[in-house]
């Protein structure tokens, strides 16, 4: 058996490795809906930031805001806050559509 | 012979195979009772019981769960045995498929019994053949005594760095599993020493707490058939480990079983019987009285299903005049016997000569001597060119 | 201007390190089993080994070839074989004298279907990790197929709502309470709308896994499959509390206690009418649901306020 090219793995079996390959997947691209934080309003209580399931609310320092990397868009931040101080505003209404941070 | 003489004991091929684990110090058991295995989890459990084997005892809720129980023990590092049966070596194949793709070295000791479909509670190699395509090493023994020497040079066998997959020893159920004979029990510490080429080597793949390796990925395109093309390859190279570990067994215990295959009076033999399991046993004495009577027979004793031993089976049958497979199964599909079958593909390098197909000795029918006779005499005729039926179904031809 | 909290919420402490999983991951927009393995990381940490499943959490637990979606050692397995591969791992740790966390990570159909006979097994050899079972109620990474922890009436793929049937007609099975029935150190059920009470309840899993078996039971809505907006799976599990349709209750070997009490539970219908999949149903399905809820709470609560009798 004449085998042309290179295992592209080490391993016999299949195990994967993230010291090799961590994988990242483009998920701010799948936002249709932006969450926009009203610095003043925001009393800082960190609800968002722990109903976030992607666990993307960036801690700046008296208030939180979402990293546009990987919020999906999904609302849970705006619907949860107790004070209403994050709106869902769709992505067209931005300049930078579709924007990551 | 490199070590001491062993204690002798009289011993069921079922604690011949508990015995073999037990030398081999595994670090988890797992243990279903399933006729005709179910003494091989009873004399382990008393093992650990009196205390002379130290290992995680695991009493299962069903097979399923003993081959995944072992094959994860395995590949967090640890050494493990388990045994079934037919019904139980089906309950469990999913996981055996799984064992076999993740190359988990587990050892396996399989009692022969009758699958699919009739309920049988007897002896038959339908539920080996019924694993063929499962990718595990497929290894059949003859006696007692070769059950506990093939459940130690198993392990050997899987855990070698270059192999890493899954070995099943496989035993006649109620002829092996059974039957009590003498038995030479090696020293624990020889067995250990034989084993012991395991520990310099490499250390395999493992998971480790920290560490970000997962087990079982999911694969994918060319990754996928890379990972397929390297099971393949550790099959090939399971022939000649099979032969080297037999060799080396019989340099330290004084006990060797040819490896692959044995061949037995076939050098200058004309017609060739092959069997396998303890049908071998009784082949090999109807082979001594037709050579008594002049006749050229030899016997080749299958040791190795998976893989087939192509290139062994190649040479030893090479220049034959006709050879007679006896099956103790049967292919469906292709209405012969499935080593039958398989041997059959071998024809372009063997040579087309007659080949025939026996079954026999299902659910329990003795593969007995007059059959055996009968397969030397049809082979014989068709070596001299008669007219003969490929494919003989022994007991419904009386 | 707002006045500022000083601290932030208690439950940041429990926190003790990163999230190892990668900011994208594949879970759908608004899915709470993405807050619970992102917060399960964070708590228990990255020593831990992950068994999963197919399920919803496969395609991220899982690696794709040599790459993976986040950091932590995981073993992967069929659906019939998550708690006895878990328990090998245990098993071989404990031989070797290795305290290592292992947690089996399924759904449903695993849990309560499929893979329901080794976890039986597991927790009665008690067998020493944790099993965590994501209750979606159904088949979702397959599209929605009923399972049997499925409610009553609930609409799917193969219960749909059509002239010959309207939706499931059998009552979901209540497998915490099968767990807890096999006196298991520590059994437990959780939500995200409760996330310190959750957490509490992981930490708690940590230690009790010295002891044995722990499972701990966590209601987990699907957006997609249910049919609930992607901003309303918190407040979906939060109406599941208030109405006593999920109660938060624990399990120390067969001794229960509710961990949360709702002092007046709201009609299943507050809960129902946020989700589509109970759109069809009629008032006396509704009024059965209810009945289920009121008798199912109503034996919790029993099995709570049980004292072994001075004499029989």
């Amino acid at each position: 058996m004449v085998i042309r090219r290179k295992f592209s793995s080490k391993y016999e079996a299949g195990w994967s490795d993230a010291d090799e390959l961590l994988l990242c997947l483009d998920t701010g691209s799948w936002r249709t809906k932006r969450p926009v934080v009203d610095k003043e309003e925001c009393n800082y209580c960190g609800l968002c930031a722990l109903y976030c399931p992607p666990q993307c609310m960036l801690n700046l320092e008296d208030y939180f805001a979402p990293n546009l990397d990987f919020c999906k868009g999904c609302g849970i931040c705006a619907k949860e806050c107790p004070r209403g101080a994050i709106a869902m505003v769709p992505e067209g209404e931005f300049a930078d559509e579709g924007a990551k941070r | 012979m490199k070590v001491r003489k062993g204690e002798i004991k009289v011993i069921t091929g079922n604690a011949a195979a508990a015995y073999g684990a037990m030398l081999c110090r595994p670090d988890v058991v797992a243990s279903y009772p399933v006729t005709p295995q179910t003494e091989v989890g009873e004399q382990l459990s008393r093992f650990h019981a009196d205390g002379i084997l130290d290992a995680e005892m695991v009493e299962v809720e069903g097979e399923s769960s003993s081959m995944n129980i072992t094959a994860a023990a395995t590949l967090a590092g640890g050494r493990a045995f388990t045994a079934t049966s037919s019904w139980g070596l089906m309950f469990m194949y999913d996981a055996m498929l799984q064992a076999a793709g993740f190359r988990a070295p587990v050892v396996m000791a399989n009692a022969n019994r009758e699958t699919p479909g009739i309920l049988a509670v007897s002896c038959g190699q339908q539920d080996m053949v019924s694993t063929r395509d499962s990718g595990w090493v497929l290894i059949v023994v003859e006696n007692c005594q070769e059950i506990l020497d093939s459940v130690i040079m198993a392990f050997r066998l899987a855990e070698d760095i270059e192999i890493q997959l899954p070995v099943m020893v496989n035993y006649d159920g109620f002829y092996l599993s059974y039957l009590a004979e003498a038995v030479e029990i090696p020293a624990r510490e020889d067995v250990d020493q034989f084993l012991a080429p395991l520990k310099l080597q490499p250390e395999r793949t493992k998971l480790v707490p920290g560490k970000p390796l997962g087990c079982g990925t999911h694969g994918i395109l060319v990754e996928f058939m890379e990972l397929r093309y390297k099971h393949c390859a550790a099959l090939e190279r399971a022939k000649q480990k099979l032969d080297e570990i037999d060799k080396e067994f019989g340099e330290f215990f004084g006990r060797s079983y040819g490896g692959q295959i044995e061949e037995y009076r076939t050098e200058d033999a004309e017609i060739v019987v092959l069997a396998s399991g303890s049908a071998a046993g009784t082949a090999r004495m109807v082979i001594d009285t037709k050579r008594a009577e002049g006749l050229k027979v030899g016997l080749i004793k299958l040791r190795v299903f998976r893989p087939f031993p192509r290139e062994r089976l190649t040479q030893a049958l090479k220049g034959k005049k006709a050879v007679g497979v006896i099956d103790r199964s049967v292919c469906f599909g292709w209405n012969c016997g499935p080593i039958y079958m398989e041997l059959r593909a071998l024809s372009p390098d063997i040579g087309f000569v007659p080949m025939m197909s026996f079954i026999d000795g299902l659910a329990n029918m003795d593969i007995s001597i007059p059959h055996i006779e009968r397969v030397i005499d049809e082979v014989y005729a068709a070596s001299q060119g008669k007219s003969y039926q490929e494919v003989t179904w022994i007991p419904l031809e009386e | 201007m707002t006045q500022k909290k000083k601290k932030l919420p208690r439950v940041f402490e429990y926190f003790r390190d990163e999230d190892q999983f990668a900011g994208g991951v594949a879970f759908c927009a608004g899915c709470p089993l993405e807050l619970t393995l992102r917060i399960l990381s964070k708590v228990l940490g990255r020593e831990t080994i992950i068994v999963g499943t197919p399920s919803c959490s496969a395609p991220v637990l899982y690696g794709q070839n040599i790459g993976t979606w986040h950091r932590l050692p995981y073993y992967s397995c069929l659906m019939t074989g998550v708690a006895s591969s878990a328990t090998g791992l245990v098993r071989y740790y404990r031989k070797i004298g290795k305290d290592v966390t292992v947690v089996c990570f399924t759904g449903d159909g695993c849990a309560a279907d499929v893979g329901f006979q080794p976890l039986s097994g597991a927790a009665e050899r008690n067998e020493n990790f944790i099993y965590i079972c994501y209750d979606n109620e159904g088949y979702m990474n397959t599209g929605v197929q009923r399972s049997s922890t499925t409610p009553f009436g609930a609409s799917t793929t193969t219960t749909p709502v059509g002239v010959a049937r309207r939706g499931k007609e059998m009552s979901a099975k209540n497998l915490p309470l099968i767990m807890a029935m096999h006196r298991v150190p520590y059994v437990a059920t959780a939500t995200m709308s409760h996330l310190e009470d959750f957490i509490k309840k992981l930490l708690k899993a940590k230690e009790k896994k010295y002891e044995g078996f722990v499972y701990i039971h966590v209601f987990s809505p699907c957006p997609v499959g249910w049919g609930i907006e992607s901003d309303s799976a918190i407040q979906v599990c939060r109406m599941a509390v208030r109405t006593n349709y999920f109660p938060l209750w624990e399990a120390e070997r067969g001794r229960f206690h509710l961990t949360h009490t709702v002092a007046t539970p709201r009609p299943v219908t507050e809960y129902t009418k946020l989700i589509r999949k109970f759109r069809h149903l009629s008032e006396e399905e509704l009024a059965r649901l209810q009945e289920e809820v009121n008798s199912n709470f109503a034996f919790l609560h029993h099995l709570a306020e049980f004292e072994t009798p001075k004499a029989c």
